[in-house]
């Protein structure tokens, strides 16, 4: 594909970014701090959704289960044991990830669409199920919460700063690890895995284990994900992982362009934008209720038709083929 | 005994309902290899004509043939004026497993809004034509009405015709030979595009009778089908895709033990329970139950 950044580069180049971040972060106000987090947060989910489907060719309709899964494991971490909001962060990764190995053992036997109809039966299910299970909270849910900013950054360090911080941190650190992971043998793997199973078998890679590892760091990356978004609405409950959302960052995920992860701040920036977006064109031209509330949908869809029609491999394969000609 | 009468009979007019929906997901896609989300849209579209129908001339059944009909119509302009398009842009590459999907997701978010645009989003209910007090057994009301009996009469009347129309008519030859066989069905002289155009509006008609049947119990909002689509893909795939009657097979099966397991064990095994049965039927078959020995070459 594209030439590709040595793994030292990328580290640089991460770091600028985060550097670049960190000096934005003290520029702007707590909204725009807040709607950063959230671009980082889903971020970190497409880029889940872009190894998964992009990567290894597997659609999966449930990624919002697995944040769920991901989301509840912190909470419980933090709230229920009493530890240290990383230590959360880190069990929402590691939990769902050992739920996606053992999803993915189940996954890997199946194709295309019935993959996508397990997925979503287990969208719709596994929500319901917190509700099961006391410890979990039934419809309330349970409380997220990170705790103040350490006193030592000074007074005028807002919560929303902290949000910020956490999320882009633990979204970067994520995402530098999926960037070295593909570029090394498990990249080339993967992407032989993704344009021709068949091939891929004979020249001796493992699909179904290949599949299974897939899922499993893909739903990593999801609960993490899932754990950042409830701290940023603070507490975890069944209705915070609604089907549209899985679906939202599916679309996410095709605006990025599915075989890129160099766009995942792009698709980020859609989702939060959209509403943002179609909330100012309400506000000028009005509208009746239904018009209000069924718009930012309404942009979110046509967007991703959009996308599949004109930028089908994403918008950075549109630039490289008019830099071509 | 009433419980288990009542499990029974409430299965078989829930599962006849997913079953019109799984209908509509196999016959797309048998005819064009798409899963069609849009379908809960379609579905929902088509019930807010046939309730505006109601509104305007007060009967239920013309509003059930209009219902029909103009799903059938949506059903043939989205895949005419909408997925052709799409596919033949997007041909190559791996995205083609992925586009369509993402196609008519965005058709159903798209559909959604449109209804929330013209009929607004409050709850609107379409009154039963016939009565829904449970009907008593052994001096005990049980949860089955006369509406129930005929939501399990049209569902079955729906299967004949489309039996007749798949095994006896020429139509039905040149849909199962589309589907078996795309290549093949073209060099035989069969119009393959217009037959897929064909099964999409079937599609279509047996979505809007799912939701002309479905939607009197429960209220008529944008969204009120969504569920339902969900419990026709999981009943299609229980069922294997490829096949009619696996479709409704499926749809069956999750009827019985959505409705049993809510019944005898837990209230809240409602969603669980669907997940369940086609985690236990994939691993068993991988690709369903009745999937066609063989698949069609790609």
């Amino acid at each position: 594909m594209s030439k590709q950044v040595s793994s030292k580069k990328r580290t640089l180049l991460f770091v600028a970014f985060g550097w670049v971040l960190l000096i934005l972060g003290d520029r702007v106000g707590d909204l725009e701090l807040y709607q950063g987090s959230f671009v980082a947060t889903y971020a970190l989910a497409i880029t889940s959704i872009i190894l998964l489907t992009g990567y290894s060719g597997q659609l999966s309709l449930g990624q919002s289960a697995l944040m769920a899964v991901g989301a509840y494991a912190g909470a419980l971490t933090i709230f229920n044991a009493g530890l240290h909001p990383v230590i959360g962060l880190f069990m929402a990764a590691l939990v769902a990830g050992v739920f996606g190995l053992i999803l993915g053992l189940i996954a890997a036997r199946l194709s295309g669409p019935y993959l996508a109809g397990t997925t979503l039966a287990l969208a719709i299910s596994l929500p319901t199920l917190a509700n099961q299970f006391p410890i979990l909270g039934a419809e309330e849910g349970i409380v997220f919460d990170v705790g103040l900013p350490p006193a030592r950054f000074g007074e005028d360090f807002s919560q929303y700063k902290w949000f910020f911080w956490i999320s882009a941190l633990a979204s970067l650190i994520m995402v530098w690890f999926i960037a070295n992971l593909l570029s090394t043998k498990y990249g080339r793997t993967f992407r032989a895995l993704r344009d021709n199973p068949i091939a891929a078998e004979l020249s001796g890679i493992n699909v179904g284990r290949l599949k299974v590892t897939a899922f499993a760091i893909s739903s990593g990356v999801a609960g993490l994900s899932g754990g950042l978004l409830v701290m940023l609405i603070s507490g975890v409950s069944p209705s915070a992982f609604p089907l549209s959302l899985s679906f939202a960052l599916l679309g996410g995920a095709v605006v990025t362009g599915l075989y890129n992860l160099k766009g995942v701040i792009l698709g980020g920036l859609v989702l939060v934008a959209i509403p943002e977006i179609a909330d100012s064109l309400v506000s000028r031209i009005g509208g009746s209720e239904g018009f209000i509330t069924t718009l930012p949908g309404f942009l979110v869809s046509a967007l991703l038709i959009l996308a599949v029609v004109f930028t089908p491999n994403g918008p950075g394969h549109l630039i490289k083929r008019h830099h071509k000609k | 005994m009433t419980e288990f009468i009542t499990a029974v009979l409430t299965s078989l007019s829930s599962g006849a309902i997913y079953a019109l929906m799984a209908l509509a997901i196999v016959l797309v896609w048998r005819s064009t290899r798409v899963i069609n989300f849009a379908q809960a849209g379609q579905a929902v579209l088509t019930t807010y004509i046939g309730y505006t129908v109601i509104q305007r001339t007060g009967s239920y059944w013309l509003a059930l043939v209009v219902a029909v009909i103009s799903g059938a119509i949506i059903g043939a302009v989205i895949d005419r004026f909408f997925m052709r398009p799409i596919f033949k842009r997007v041909k190559s590459g791996p995205i083609v497993m992925i586009a369509p999907v993402v196609a008519t997701l965005g058709l159903l978010g798209i559909i959604q809004a449109i209804i929330g645009f013209i009929w607004g989003l409050t709850n609107q209910s379409i009154e039963a034509p016939v009565s829904t007090g449970g009907y008593k057994v052994m001096g005990k009301v049980i949860a089955f009405s006369s509406y129930n009996l005929l939501v399990l009469v049209a569902v079955a009347i729906a299967m004949l015709l489309l039996t007749i129309l798949f095994q006896r008519t020429n139509i039905g030859l040149a849909l199962r030979a589309s589907a078996y066989s795309p290549e093949i069905a073209r060099l035989s002289g069969i119009k393959v595009d217009a037959v897929r155009t064909l099964g999409w509006a079937i599609a279509g008609a047996s979505g809007g009778l799912a939701g002309m049947l479905y939607i009197p119990g429960y209220f008529l909002y944008p969204n009120a089908m969504d569920l339902l689509l969900v419990f026709g893909f999981v009943a299609a795939v229980i069922g294997g895709l490829e096949s009619l009657f696996g479709a409704v097979a499926g749809a069956m099966i999750l009827g019985f033990a959505i409705n049993f397991s809510t019944t005898y064990i837990s209230q809240k095994l409602f969603f669980p329970t669907a997940f369940i049965v086609l985690v236990l039927v994939l691993l068993i078959k991988p690709s369903g139950l009745f999937a066609a020995k063989k698949s069609r070459g790609a």
